[in-house]
């Protein structure tokens, strides 16, 4: 008996669907791209005038922020957590709103991180944050 | 004699639609990758609760490498409250979000006059930060 022949067939790929595919492929990183995680924290900081009324000013905490710690009215604390419960017995005591103004003032080599620690902590106390910059001046020389 | 008029069929040819709708996408890429600052590399400093971002009308980037970008593009501290302010044009409050990414290492000395250009273009800051990981 003879055994039927057994056909080897070409089997292609099929290429059709190639361009839909590369397509979908695209459309999906780009939604992938365009999903970056864009989240974090609203602030409103009132532009700065150029000089602030006295009397104003001392009615106002002051906070100055250095690389390690934060002081209220001079009082330096390294650890945030106390830092934040004596600002909010601070704040709580002044009842009109523009009390709540606290001036933010900082050392020139304080780190971004150490900022937003600091001023995150000013609002959860319940504070308003207002900036105080150094000012600087070029003066000519004969 | 009535001569009998040669109409011809006419059809648009659909072959290349495929190859035109993808150039087209790749030209829309390149126009949305000319604003974008996702190459930038910066490193968010993170605080304990953050909100989701809304769509902001100008980002600004302050690199590894103490650079500052505004929309992507490099920029100086001298014009950034005009550029700034050109971008939020007449926008109405709520609608005038600026977005902060600042490396977190850069110092007060360089990201305190940035904050004040914002606000003094009347922009809405939200800076951008990464949440506090729970141990």
């Amino acid at each position: 008996m003879r055994l039927a022949r057994r056909t080897n067939l070409l089997i292609e790929p099929p290429a059709a669907a190639t361009g839909d595919i590369a397509f979908n492929l695209l459309v999906f990183f780009l939604v992938c791209a365009s999903t970056q995680p864009d989240s974090g924290r609203r602030q409103n900081i009132p532009a700065s005038e150029p000089k602030q009324q006295p009397s104003q000013q001392s009615q106002n905490i002051e906070v100055y922020v250095t690389r390690t710690t934060a002081a209220i009215d001079g009082r330096p604390y390294r650890n945030l957590e106390p830092f934040q419960a004596r600002l909010a017995q601070l704040l709580a005591a002044k009842p009109r709103p523009e009390d709540k103004v606290v001036v933010v003032k900082s050392s020139k080599d304080t780190s971004y991180a150490q900022w937003i620690e600091v001023t995150g902590r000013i609002e959860a106390a319940g504070g308003t944050i207002t900036l105080q910059l150094e000012e600087e001046r070029t003066v000519a020389s004969p | 004699m009535k001569i009998a008029r040669k109409t011809f069929r006419v059809e648009v040819p659909v072959v290349a639609m495929g190859d035109i709708a993808f150039n087209l996408l790749i030209f829309f890429v390149i126009l949305a990758r000319a604003q974008d600052d996702s190459h930038l590399k910066w490193q968010p400093a993170t605080t304990p609760r953050v909100d989701p971002a809304r769509y902001a009308r100008a980002t600004i980037v302050v690199d590894v490498n103490n650079r500052l970008y505004l929309n992507g593009q490099e920029t100086g501290i001298a014009d950034l409250a005009s550029r700034v302010s050109q971008l939020l044009g007449d926008a109405a409050p709520g609608d005038r979000t600026v977005m902060l990414k600042i490396h977190r290492e850069t110092t007060a000395q360089r990201f305190e006059p940035i904050i004040e250009a914002v606000s003094q273009a009347g922009g809405e800051l939200v800076h951008i930060l990464q949440e506090e990981r729970k141990p």
